[in-house]
């Protein structure tokens, strides 16, 4: 404890803790940016980081929405759903007067994504006015009606056999296009958090947290409260909505199917997102993106014997495969989560490297100073 | 503290003594084998929101057809013998993962083939990486038409991923198309008049009902249609509007899958509305799952149902060992999907051995093309590839025929005696596959 004070005060001393932090955090966006070149690393690993950077987008703009602006949305996971089926359909059969051929990929994408952003602004408008249960409680009829819908109208949307979208890379080289799709996923990243960062931070930003803390006090002090929760859960539509039309246009994935719009497949983004941090954008993304990883890595367990022992059958290793019993560990940790640290299990870290925990030393013991000093000015009074 | 020390040593020398044989026991008592271990890469839904139960059954099919082999001095090129190891990746039932995991086994585990795959979406969405890595594969459930049909056609718009002019891809499992003629062609030959549909309103059970309706009403049949959702459990409002209808319909036919015909079928002979010496019950083909039909359908005695796979009366050898050994696991008979995963991965071995390499994909896949082996749901051979016969130019033959088994074996079942083993169940259609000389038991009656 004592070296870790130490620890402390050298860095409070010397760099200071937010710019290790900042450093830190160029360290491993230059590791990031580096991954797909080294040699050693499958194309398999290269997907696996792409689908923890779709997963951080979901996981970090539900943040955003729940975590900063306290709105309970379980839709995130339709309104990417309807910028996928959106992009799909209209790549497929065009739209209105605009025939299939005359819209390109990218196109497709930006419909679907304008699609999210305007069911959800029509939504907002038509509950964001409600207090949190009811906004809660619909957005899951709205997801299961909208799965459903998928699900029957198989004509159109493929059923479960689900929805191919047009590619949006046409790379003939495999590893040349995993690299393309590795780096255009991270960038999309990095810009949505910019983004969301940016709208955190910014006046609206602090409308938001006031509104979460206290929705009427908020509004007594001039905050058009629905205004900017339909803002929010606009904004955050789109987000989700371009991530979804992106990752399965054969960057992540090359097909949609209903089933990844279930309730438990929405569960999982609050769980990265509570795991890494609810109130943080960047620790429910890296929630996600460790999440993710840790999922994918602990499909199979292998722990080698030692001394190069081995089992009659020759084997030298015990396997282990756990299958559902790894989201049930998921689950467990998500439970404690809850219980110890509400915060999220990277608040810690967070918190230090901003140096948030120094302020709030201080204000502690600017309190307690004054009220001694209250207490002590109390007691010559008497 | 002293006494305590050599306590730990004895304890550890104790332990190493244990161990020690271990390493010294052969991997085999009689094959002599390589050092090099040949793996095939088995994809099944291991974990929701896959069919779970599926993909069990495939697993240990998987691994039983891995020690089967093994026993029998594993897979022998050119005078070698080498071992073989299925890894079973789980793809969740979804596409995302399905490719994911399709490529954590093609390049992490750097299997030498792939057999399998459950759900006909995670079989399309995988295909490329297949095609993409040059993996010979043959996949033992997915029904979608285009998971054969895609080697010589595209489809959605994607662009052509055979650079190397090898289609990899294999079906054993019937494809759609070839499934849903059955049923209706037997109530036509049956001569009802009216049948009742009940469907689920999902794309299995609407495009199904369509084409029974479409193929009954050619046949002059009158036909009405009742949706049902799955999950449903009270069925009997439903059940009541057929109930009031003046004249029973002839049969009714449930186009429902899984729990949920359990529960329709056991309401619907709960209410006496069928199976009655007036109107025939046709149930979904999971009533062959004989434990747990009857444990869920106590009242579904002279219920008809359509089977996919071969009927027990025709099980060769390899098909009852495989049965014995699938009902000391399970307790219940295997599914047509443990059956072809059993067999895909012989194939495959099969297919290795005859191009004498397991490496060698444009070998295997000839070789596969080239199939002539009698495995537990019969023979196995392809009509139409690169190296068999060229699809007609026109129409007649349907795309999906290409790399496709073509004698998958689709029939009617049916329960005539209450707790009745599915082995036993009468098959009454098609004639040429009849095991009690009827194409159907009156309820009440014996064949």
């Amino acid at each position: 404890m004592a070296l870790f004070q130490r620890f402390e005060a050298a860095i409070d001393a010397g760099i200071g803790r937010r710019r290790l932090g900042y450093a830190l955090l160029a360290l491993i966006i230059v590791y990031l940016l580096w991954f797909p070149n080294d040699t050693s690393q499958s194309n398999y690993a290269k997907t696996v980081f792409i689908s923890g950077f779709f997963y951080a987008i979901m996981a970090s703009s539900w943040a955003l929405l729940a975590g900063i602006a306290g709105q309970f949305s379980f839709g995130h996971m339709a309104f990417m759903g309807i910028g996928a089926y959106v992009a799909g359909l209209v790549a497929r059969d065009g739209l209105a007067f605009l025939t299939a051929e005359s819209i390109s990929s990218v196109g497709a994408i930006v419909i679907g994504t304008v699609v999210a952003g305007l069911v959800g602004l029509v939504i907002g408008m038509l509950l964001l006015r409600l207090r949190a249960a009811y906004l809660a409680l619909f957005t899951i009829a709205f997801s299961e009606l909208f799965r459903i819908v998928m699900l029957t109208e198989y004509d159109y949307t493929g059923g479960s056999n689900g929805l191919s979208l047009r590619p949006l890379l046409q790379i003939a080289d495999v590893e040349t296009a995993r690299q393309v799709e590795y780096y255009l996923m991270f960038a999309l990243l990095i810009v949505c958090l910019l983004a969301m960062y940016w709208v955190a931070n910014s006046q609206v930003g602090l409308f938001l947290r006031a509104m979460r803390e206290d929705e009427d006090a908020a509004s007594a002090l001039g905050v058009n409260v629905v205004r900017y929760k339909i803002l929010v859960f606009v904004f955050t539509s789109m987000i989700v909505g371009l991530a979804g039309a992106i990752f399965y246009s054969d960057i992540g994935s090359e097909r949609i199917i209903p089933e990844q719009l279930e309730v438990l497949q929405m569960s999982l983004i609050i769980a990265y997102a509570v795991i890494g941090g609810m109130e943080s954008l960047i620790g429910a993304a890296a929630g996600a993106f460790i999440s993710r990883y840790l999922l994918e890595a602990t499909r199979e367990v292998v722990i080698t014997y030692p001394f190069g022992l081995t089992t009659a059958d020759g084997s030298n290793a015990f396997v282990w495969e756990p299958g559902a019993w790894r989201y049930a560990l998921f689950g467990f940790v998500m439970v404690l989560t809850l219980r110890f640290m509400r915060n999220g299990l990277l608040y810690p870290f967070i918190t230090w490297f901003s140096g948030r925990d120094l302020v709030m030393k201080e204000t502690v013991a600017k309190r307690e100073s004054d009220e001694d000093h209250a207490a002590r000015q109390g007691a010559d009074d008497e | 503290m002293k006494h305590s020390k050599a306590l730990f040593v004895s304890i550890a020398l104790v332990a190493l003594l244990a161990l020690a044989p271990m390493g010294l026991v052969s991997a085999d008592g009689h094959c002599e084998f390589d050092d090099y271990t040949i793996k095939l890469g088995g994809l099944a839904p291991m974990s929701a929101p896959g069919a779970v139960a599926g993909g069990v059954a495939m697993d240990w099919a998987f691994k039983q057809a891995a020690a089967d082999i093994n026993a029998d001095c594993g897979v022998q090129i050119d005078g070698v013998n080498y071992m073989l190891e299925v890894i079973t990746g789980d793809s969740e039932g979804s596409p995302e993962r399905g490719q994911a995991v399709a490529e954590r086994l093609i390049l992490e585990d750097e299997v030498d083939g792939m057999v399998g795959v459950y759900h006909s979406a995670v079989g399309l969405a995988t295909m490329g990486i297949m095609e993409e890595n040059g993996i010979p594969t043959i996949f033992s459930e997915p029904w979608n038409d285009n998971v054969s049909a895609n080697g010589i056609r595209e489809f959605d718009g994607a662009p052509p991923r055979f650079d190397d002019g090898i289609d990899h891809i294999f079906r054993i499992s019937p494809a759609s198309s070839m499934v849903g003629s059955v049923v209706t062609d037997w109530l036509i030959a049956l001569g009802v008049e009216d049948v009742v549909l009940i469907v689920e309103n999902t794309d299995y059970g609407q495009p199904a009902a369509a084409d029974e309706q479409a193929r009954l009403e050619a046949a002059g049949v009158a036909v009405s249609q009742i949706d049902v959702e799955l999950g449903t459990e009270d069925f009997v409002p439903i059940l009541s509007r057929i109930q009031a209808s003046a004249e029973p319909p002839d049969a009714i036919r449930i186009v429902v899958t899984g729990e949920t015909s359990f529960n329709l079928t056991q309401q619907m002979a709960e209410l006496g509305i069928a199976p009655t010496p007036d109107t025939i019950c046709v149930t979904n083909q999971i009533a062959f799952q004989h434990v747990q039909y009857w444990a869920t359908v106590p009242d579904g005695n002279y219920c008809a149902f359509n089977r996919v796979g071969i009927i027990p009366s025709l099980f060769n050898d390899t098909a009852i060992e495989l049965n014995a050994a699938y009902e000391m696991e399970f307790g219940d008979i295997v599914p047509s999907f443990g059956m072809a995963s059993y067999d895909a991965v012989f194939m495959m071995v099969d297919a290795m051995e005859r191009a004498g390499s397991y490496s060698d994909a444009a070998a295997i896949v000839e070789a596969i093309e080239a199939s002539d082996i009698l495995l537990s749901q019969g023979r196995y051979y392809f009509t139409y590839g690169a190296h068999n016969e060229s699809m007609p130019a026109d129409d007649s033959m349907p795309d999906f025929m290409w790399h496709q088994w073509p004698d998958p074996i689709v029939t009617v079942m049916q329960y005539f005696e209450q707790g009745q083993s599915s082995l036993d169940a009468a098959v009454v259609y098609p004639e040429v596959y009849q095991t009690h000389g009827t194409a159907y038991v009156v309820p009440g009656t014996s064949p």
